[in-house]
């Protein structure tokens, strides 16, 4: 019955169709959301790794 | 507004990291000229087990991936995260656990590996015991940064931290599903998958180890150390958005480009290729990320090591993965596979991308752990040319070689035969290539000597700062009471939560599509009546074969060429490795496939030419194999060995293992039968004889029906094995 099952899902070429579609789905949900973040949230985001105010002495060295 | 908090960093475990990784990065990388050199120089295996290329390369492949790189990615990490976090590491104590349990990982295989204890499983070679290390060391480690996450003081999780959750989930994955295997021994297992099953599972790992210990955790740390040492902003947070969720979506699918063309079912093929090409966009949208944050700062490059090295690393990383979807198209892979091409890809990975990143961060990080300047920009300098030099003498001859011996095997002359028929007329052809290669390897290596010189003085001209003092308001304003409630809160609208859930569910994805259909395949292979489980004393030869390493110059999958089948036999078909526990395609001709070497020697060639190649083969690079003659055939495991691939549906009979030692004897005089009128003498209790009985059993349960006649009779010939 399952060997039966399994020699008949044939039309196994649908899954490469099944994840081309994902893929592009969650590929365009990405865009959509990251499109309509704010820029300042993102450039605040962005200079985490230079905020300072919690890392200072590795600021006080960078004078090199 | 709650109070600021005041809290300390810890460098301790950042030193401890940055040191393993500097020692490690030597150590790996002089075993990789040691393989280099062994490649034109075959005394330098030195006649010993321990010290031959099968044993040494994959020493040499697992220092510098999971030694070097794996605690470099732990050093950057284990810094960065406290000071994006604006917290300290969630535990000490799962801190130094991660530090001790993965060094001690990497001792214990750097004891075992030459000792000949392998699964042979590319990237994956440590025996069980060690896996299971690796898996409570990997948790830990993943508990430590989820927990620190957890416990931040800064709401956004940087872009970094992203790379970093899908690296810890994604390892933890791809290692326990990869390294399923049933132990027959201390030191000894099998893995649970077979044959076709086996190598998609072993790719599906192999590629994603790739992705997710080489590339994911490194991306991470472009995107902290590079605006650090540029003192700008990366150039687009949007792009590195994309950049991540495209990233971890699309690589986990990519894995079947490793074996194109092997019996894998087409549209599997297909669709890792097609993968593989869209990989090109997020990669280079990262790369472009990275390289314009530079914008305005290009003079900075001029003057600052540490950039120079930044900026080929990503460089590198936008050469490598533009290369990488081109050999995955399945025309160029059918001349790139199995050569030196694929040796020159990686390396641009491993030296540009994880080496000069690597070695980009220590030196940005040494003068702030110790606080002090850099004992030596000049020598920084120095070590920046002088490992670009080597990268280039490294890579560009593993192309020339690569693209010689793809057109040498499949040349034919005007008569329509191999122009080459002897596999070693293109080994030779290749020697000069491989001489230059480790005249790169040498100049990468002095450079690493360069730079530890350069650490070493600049920590001790400075003063270790063990803890950095930091001070940052805390993350919500507390209310006092029900702090499981806070927690609770936390949790559910936490985003880092919800953030790991969605990257695993986006690597899930992509696995199962692969994995389920592999379920099936498991199905779906052809039987082939006349392909039967190895005898007694065959066994005992593949785990030999598969102890020294042997995989790693010689693949056991003829393509569906005429170059190969004219020089090898009839193709590989899916059906004839169904008892193969685990699988040994390979992934490098170094030496010729072995698929169909069964039956094409004598047995006294074989052992004259396991003893001493090049008494055989003049000119061979093959290391000698002298111990096999004298050391003892261990037929006392072969019952454990019997029941366990038993277990694993491998058809022996009941009472096999009972009888299988008298059997593998008996086998194994007919051997020295064989031998004796080859005039060679030798003991029927001897390792060599096992290995012989095992090659010259390969590839021939489709060829030789006689002996078998009622199975030989459903064979048509060609074997249609092919659904």
């Amino acid at each position: 019955m399952l060997e039966h099952f399994v020699r008949n899902i044939g039309g196994i070429g649908i899954y490469g169709m099944v994840s081309l579609l994902l893929f592009f789905a969650v590929f365009v949900g990405v865009l959509i959301r990251v499109c309509r973040l704010r820029r300042s949230d993102l450039e605040a985001a962005a200079r985490l790794p230079l905020d300072q105010t919690a890392d200072k002495p590795a600021q006080t060295e960078d004078e090199s | 507004m709650n109070g600021v908090e005041t809290f300390r960093y810890d460098n301790r475990i950042v030193r401890a990291f940055a040191w393993a990784t500097v020692f490690w990065g030597f150590v790996g990388m002089s075993v990789g000229l040691l393989a280099a050199c062994q490649l034109f120089w075959p005394e330098l295996n030195l006649n010993l087990p321990f010290t031959t290329f099968g044993r040494i390369r994959p020493l040499h492949t697992n220092a510098v991936i999971f030694a070097f790189v794996g605690n470099g990615m732990f050093t950057g990490i284990y810094y960065s995260v406290q000071r994006l976090l604006k917290t300290r590491m969630y535990s000490d104590a799962l801190s130094w656990f991660n530090f001790w349990g993965w060094n001690l990982i990497i001792v214990a295989a750097a004891v075992t590996l030459p000792l000949g204890l392998t699964t042979s499983k590319e990237y994956a070679e440590l025996e069980w015991p060690i896996d299971i290390a690796i898996t409570v060391v990997w948790i830990a480690f993943t508990v430590n940064l989820l927990g620190t996450i957890l416990r931040r003081r800064e709401r956004h999780m940087y872009v970094a931290i992203w790379f970093y959750i899908a690296t810890a989930v994604t390892v933890a994955l791809l290692h326990v599903v990869n390294s399923l295997e049933l132990p027959a021994g201390w030191f000894k297992s099998y893995s649970i998958f077979a044959g076709v099953q086996d190598a998609l599972v072993q790719w599906w790992y192999g590629h994603n180890a790739v992705a997710f210990f080489l590339t994911t955790p490194y991306l991470g740390l472009m995107y902290y150390f590079l605006p650090k040492a540029a003192e700008r902003p990366v150039f687009s947070y949007r792009l590195s958005i994309i950049h991540f969720w495209a990233l971890i979506f699309i690589y986990i699918w990519a894995g079947p480009h490793h074996l194109l063309y092997t019996a894998l079912p087409d549209w599997v093929q297909s669709l890792g290729m097609v993968f593989s090409v869209m990989l090109v966009a997020p990669s280079w949208g990262g790369m472009l990320n990275g390289l314009l944050t530079l914008r305005g700062a290009w003079d900075k490059v001029r003057q600052d090591p540490v950039l120079k090295f930044l900026v080929v690393a990503v460089t590198a990383y936008g050469m490598a993965t533009l290369e990488g979807p081109t050999l995955a198209i399945k025309s160029v892979n059918a001349l790139s596979h199995y050569t030196d091409w694929t040796i020159a890809h990686v390396h641009t990975g491993a030296l540009g991308w994880n080496g000069f990143l690597t070695f980009g961060m220590l030196y940005w990080l040494f003068p702030r752990l110790y606080r002090t300047r850099l004992w030596s920009t000049r020598l920084a300098t120095y070590h920046f040319w002088i490992g670009l030099l080597g990268m280039m003498f490294y890579v560009v001859p593993m192309y020339v070689s690569g693209v010689t011996a793809g057109l040498m095997w499949k040349q034919f002359n005007a008569d329509g035969f191999l122009q080459y028929g002897n596999f070693l007329e293109t080994t030779m052809r290749l020697l000069p290539m491989y001489r230059l290669r480790a005249i790169g390897g040498t100049l990468y290596l002095v450079g690493v000597v360069l730079m530890i010189i350069n650490l070493y003085k600049t920590a001790r001209s400075g003063q270790f700062e063990p803890e950095t003092e930091a001070q940052a308001p805390a993350l919500r304003p507390a209310p006092a009471p029900a702090v499981a409630r806070r927690w609770t809160h936390r949790w559910l609208e936490g985003v880092p939560v919800t953030f790991t859930v969605l990257a695993t569910v986006a690597v899930l994805i992509g696995g199962l599509v692969e994995i389920v259909p592999m379920l099936l395949i498991s199905s779906n292979v052809p039987h082939i009546a006349s392909v039967q489980p190895y005898t007694p004393l065959e066994l005992l030869g593949r785990d030999i074969y598969i102890r020294e390493g042997c995989v790693g110059c010689h693949s056991q999958m003829v393509r569906p060429f005429r170059s190969e089948t004219e020089r090898y036999g009839e193709y590989s078909k899916s059906g004839e490795f169904v008892f193969d526990h685990p699988f040994l395609w390979g992934s490098k001709r170094t030496g010729p496939d072995l698929h169909r070497v069964g039956g094409k020697y004598p047995d006294a060639w074989h052992y004259n030419h396991m003893n001493d190649p090049r008494s055989t083969s003049p000119g061979s690079i093959m290391p000698r194999y002298p111990w096999l003659l004298t050391q003892k055939l261990d037929t006392s495991s072969l019952p454990a060995r019997i029941r366990t691939l038993r277990r694993l549906g491998v058809p022996y009979p009941p009472g096999a293992e009972d009888t299988a030692a008298e059997e593998a004897m008996a086998q194994a005089r007919q051997i020295v039968e064989n031998l004796k009128a080859g005039s060679v003498e030798a003991e029927p209790d001897r390792e060599i004889i096992a290995l012989i009985a095992y090659l010259q059993r390969l590839g021939r349960d489709i060829r030789q029906p006689a002996g078998v006649p009622a199975t030989a009779a459903r064979l048509p010939a060609p074997a249609p094995a092919q659904p």
